[in-house]
């Protein structure tokens, strides 16, 4: 509520107004002298001020106020004394032996005569148990013949005869770029002989060029081919190990210009019976060698891959000027058609070839016998050259080609375009063969030194088993299954050691609807 | 009839088990897990005795919960490198360790 200060107004009460009005009507009747009752008269105004209320002024007053001063004081503290004191566990005390005279002897006693016949009857069992007995690879023999190993050679191909107990190794180098005089040697261990010794083979053949690849005779368990660095083609018979020789192809017109990377077997013609030998090259040229008399082998067939006349199916890369020949480094023929064959090269393309082409090679150097152009069907490349190819036992159409870019590529007959490619390596594949038993199964061999168990079924994508064959990681170039007795897979590597490697019995015995499978697989062939 | 003294009929079994065919170890152990006999040294078999007995007295109890009438009568772990097989009984464990594979 606002009070308003209303200004004082002091009117002087009663006398002075009374006295105003008289002298107003004095005055006036002075006047003129007229006087009488009607008479105009002006009255002041009169006012009363009040008693009770007064002026609301504003009122002030100051105060403050202060807080007290604070009060600090200081005190000191501080220890006089002081004890050092330590605390440490003690080594627990092992519980040890009790002494004797601690046990109950007797019981003891009685106890063992309890147990000891089931113990010893359970011991027996379990190291004839044959329970665990495929549960695992494991190496069952580690060969090595240590002139050759200490010559630094490499195992460049294992072969394994036709009985399944031989296994023959060849060896040389794979990483020399230039011609070698070293010599090197074919080595063969019988393991089914008693007295196996690993470091022993039962028959080594000293050879003046370094061999490349081996190949065990079909029905003669004891011939076996091989191809050298300089080209040339030698089957010796490793029952007569004074004189082994058996036919040379010699350095004729004829002759390999360039290492021999893979030797076949294959039934002659017009003789089943008789077998002639397949040797394929970098040079271009793929040859059948027949073995006349008096130790030469002559050649009887041949194909020349130009790369004018490849297939144009695929786009390839532009060869280097100047280059005809396509250089063939791996062979494989397939087991339902004996007349088609696959054949991977350097350039990282597998090519399918026939034994019954008939367009004549354009070659520039002449040959005995007239050189035809095999291929029908060029496949889609890898990213380098191919070091092996197989053709699967249980399915007409589909084969295997493993290279240096570490992949595997599953291609069908039918298509240039691989069904599969699997990356199994960061190095390079040297090997790469199907199981002899299980459709969907097969093996590879890498420069990581391991050797990598595929298991369609299971995985497609990494490897079931994979089995470490080197300590240092140094490659491993060859493995070969052994066909009679299935469950042995023989790998050699470059420390010159060939390992047979026993395969636990997933890897041997088949599954049901296997085959259904890989030929599902198969049919995966895009339309 | 002459017994033989307790602690020679001990010994001879032992022996006869450690002749058994690839054996390894054996180990004679209490049931409150304190190795009593041993052909191995002393810290190695305290630390089997320790683990195998709990091992033990688990393998056991499992049996009896499964079946109260049942009760445990040999046990054997078969690992990488080794066999471990073990005989219980109610007042002592027979541990052997053999390598089945050569």
């Amino acid at each position: 509520m606002a009070t308003r200060a209303q200004p004082r107004q002091l009117y002087p009460a009663g006398s002075a107004g009374a006295e105003a009005l008289a002298t107003g009507g004095a005055a006036s009747a002075e006047g003129p002298g007229r006087s009488g009752p009607l008479q105009d008269e002006t009255l002041g105004v009169a006012s009363v001020p009040s008693q009770w209320r007064g002026v609301q002024g504003i009122r002030r007053e100051t105060k403050s106020c202060q807080t007290a001063r604070i009060a600090t004081a200081e005190a000191a503290a501080q220890t006089w004394k002081h004890v050092d004191a330590e605390v440490q566990t003690e080594a627990p005390v092992p519980v040890g032996v009790l002494p004797a005279s601690q046990y109950d002897g007797p019981r003891l006693a009685a106890f063992l005569r309890r147990v000891e016949a089931m113990v010893i009857r359970e011991l027996n069992k379990n190291w004839q148990s044959h329970a665990f007995d495929g549960f695992e690879v494991t190496c069952l023999h580690t060969l090595g013949y240590p002139p050759a190993q200490g010559q630094g050679l490499h195992v460049t191909s294992v072969s394994w005869n036709t009985t399944g107990s031989v296994v023959a190794c060849a060896y040389g180098r794979l990483d020399d770029g230039d011609w070698s005089t070293l010599k090197s040697f074919v080595c063969a261990w019988n393991l089914d002989r008693r007295g196996l010794n690993p470091q022993q083979p039962s028959a080594v053949v000293e050879v003046p060029s370094a061999v490349m690849c081996l190949a065990f005779h079909p029905t003669q368990p004891s011939h076996v081919a091989g191809g050298l660095y300089s080209g040339e083609v030698l089957v010796w018979d490793m029952s007569h190990p004074e004189d082994p020789l058996l036919w040379r192809t010699g350095l004729t017109d004829d002759t390999h210009t360039d290492p021999v990377y893979q030797v076949v077997w294959l039934p002659e013609p017009r003789h089943s019976h008789r077998f002639q030998v397949l040797s394929a090259a970098t040079d271009g040229k793929v040859l059948l060698w027949q073995g006349l008399g008096a130790g030469q082998l002559q050649l009887t067939d041949g194909f020349a891959l130009v790369v004018q006349q490849l297939p144009r199916n695929t786009k390839l890369r532009k060869p280097p000027r100047g280059e005809t020949e396509v250089g063939a480094t791996a062979v494989a023929f397939s087991s339902f058609d004996p007349s088609l064959f696959v054949l991977g090269t350097e350039g990282g393309f597998p090519l399918k070839c026939s034994l019954a082409a008939e367009e004549a090679a354009l070659t520039r150097r002449p040959s005995s016998v007239p050189l035809r152009a095999p291929a029908q069907l060029i496949f889609s490349p890898h990213g380098g050259p191919i070091y092996s190819v197989s053709c699967s036992p249980f399915h007409r159409n589909l084969f295997l080609s493993a290279g240096t870019d570490g992949h595997i590529h599953l291609y069908s007959m039918l298509q240039a375009q691989p069904l599969a490619s699997l990356q199994l390596s960061h190095k390079y594949l040297f090997a790469v063969r199907w199981s002899p038993v299980r459709p969907l199964v097969f093996a590879a061999a890498s420069g990581e030194g391991d050797v990598q168990l595929f298991d369609l079924q299971k995985s497609s994508q990494k490897p079931t088993v994979s089995i470490k064959q080197t300590q240092n990681e140094s490659p491993v170039y060859c493995l070969e299954f052994n066909h009679q007795q299935t469950q042995l897979l023989a790998a050699g590597d470059a420390e010159g050691t060939v390992k047979v490697w026993q395969l636990s019995t997933e890897f041997t015995e088949q599954g049901p609807r296997e085959t259904e499978d890989l030929e599902q697989l198969a049919a995966e062939v895009a339309t | 009839f002459l017994h033989p003294p307790p602690s020679w009929d001990v010994e001879e079994t032992l022996k006869r088990l450690q002749s058994q065919k690839r054996v390894q170890v054996i180990m004679v152990v209490n049931t409150e897990g304190i190795p009593i006999k041993s052909t191995m040294d002393n810290p190695t078999t305290t630390q089997y005795a320790n683990l195998m007995h709990n091992f033990i007295l688990k393998a056991w109890s499992t049996v009896r919960e499964i079946d109260p009438q049942n009760d445990l009568t040999f046990l054997q772990i078969r690992s990488k490198k080794n066999e471990i097989m073990i005989a219980p009984d109610k007042n002592y464990f027979l541990i052997v360790i053999q390598d089945p594979t050569e």
